[in-house]
């Protein structure tokens, strides 16, 4: 079968997020159906019929998101409604759209990398209780309590941990 | 206009800190929040405000929460109840915002309620947590009462806030996606733009009918 011309192709549009926090490692194809399943309940199938949706890239922290020409709000709405991956909480957050994958890649290419800082401790005391620092990001700091019984993340700054 | 998000729980109610969610909201647009259990102060050029909510007790307990809290810069939150509880909250003065309206019965907030919030200057809240991690019959039940709700505000006009009741920086979302979310109720910018400055227009103070010059 041969390509159609470009004048009858379907107009897409691309939807550049990065995911909220960092160190989550992303499958395209996991990440398809959380992204289809927040559609389809938010929206109805008729309508994610329409949008389309898929996930055409992803690199480190951002994902490029696929969906037809005017369905960008109705796309961008059900991705607010992401709250949880393979039992993670995370979230996306938009960056920009655009109509070329080309152009949203170069956009990441711009975007300076905020390289996460050496943390001034691997370790931490906050209200009382030892953390192991996770991330440590200009003034924010992700830090993951010690041992076995809790290891959910805490999202903290700096002037948290110099307070104590 | 200040844009606030009119209910965040941080630590340790959540697991953020009241600087991180700042930090955060700065990034996601907004210029002011209101939080759980907090001191109010000043984050990273966010306004944040000290918020109480009173589940439902009795109501003599509430009246001398409210009493203990009035001349503070406190937003005070009142859980939803039945008819007569809300209409009892609302003309309480010093009681700003009347949550969990979803939760509440069909009948929980009336016409005659609704008249009396917009004397007295109560705003009613829009949580738009439900819509965010709500799924199925839950979500649709919200998307019901809050219609109808805006239905009401719209006849009578009175305040509304929205909040995204969020104990996580990733339960926030930004102001463009709240807008976002806020058109699936059928809200016009115009009126989501005043939500979002609701909790300014409740903790303002009234202008008096008479000035002494």
């Amino acid at each position: 079968m041969s390509p159609r011309p470009p004048t009858l192709r379907e107009k897409r549009r691309y939807i550049l997020a990065y995911i909220e926090p960092a160190g989550i490692n992303i499958d395209q194809k996991d990440l398809y159906y959380v992204l289809i399943d927040a559609i389809t309940s938010l929206w109805g199938d008729a309508l994610s019929g329409v949008i389309m949706a898929a996930v055409v890239a992803s690199q480190d922290r951002y994902v490029i998101i696929r969906c037809r020409r005017g369905t960008e709000r109705e796309l961008v709405i059900a991705l607010s409604t992401i709250t949880t991956y393979r039992n993670t909480p995370l979230a996306l957050r938009i960056v920009a759209t655009s109509g070329t994958i080309e152009t949203l890649k170069e956009r990441i290419r711009g975007i300076k990398i905020h390289d996460p800082d050496p943390s001034p401790l691997p370790e931490c005391t906050f209200e009382k209780r030892q953390f192991l620092i996770n991330q440590c990001n200009g003034q924010k700091v992700d830090v993951i309590e010690k041992g076995f019984k809790n290891t959910n993340r805490l999202f903290l700054t700096r002037e948290d941990l110099e307070e104590l | 206009m200040k844009i606030t998000d009119a209910c965040v729980y941080p630590y340790p109610l959540g697991d953020s800190s009241v600087r991180r969610m700042a930090l955060e909201a700065r990034k996601l647009g907004f210029d002011g929040l209101v939080a759980a259990a907090t001191a109010s102060g000043e984050f990273a050029g966010i306004e944040v405000y000290s918020g109480i909510l009173i589940e439902r007790t009795a109501t003599k307990d509430i009246i001398n929460r409210v009493r203990r809290e009035k001349n503070t810069k406190t937003v005070l939150s009142v859980q939803a109840g039945d008819n007569a509880f809300n209409r009892a909250m609302i003309s309480l003065k010093g009681v700003h915002i009347i949550r969990g309206i979803q939760l509440a019965d069909k009948t929980a907030f009336d016409h005659v309620a609704a008249k009396m919030a917009a004397d007295n200057q109560v705003a009613i809240d829009i949580d738009l947590s439900p819509l965010i991690s709500g799924r199925g019959i839950s979500r649709q039940r919200a998307i019901h009462r809050y219609r109808d709700v805006l239905v009401l505000e719209r006849r009578f006009e009175f305040p509304i806030t929205i909040s995204s009741h969020a104990r996580s920086i990733l339960e926030m979302r930004a102001v463009r996606e709240i807008a976002g979310l806020c058109t699936l109720l059928d809200m016009e910018i115009s009126d989501i733009e005043m939500a979002l400055s609701g909790v300014d227009t409740i903790t303002r103070l009234p202008v008096p009918a008479v000035m002494v010059v």
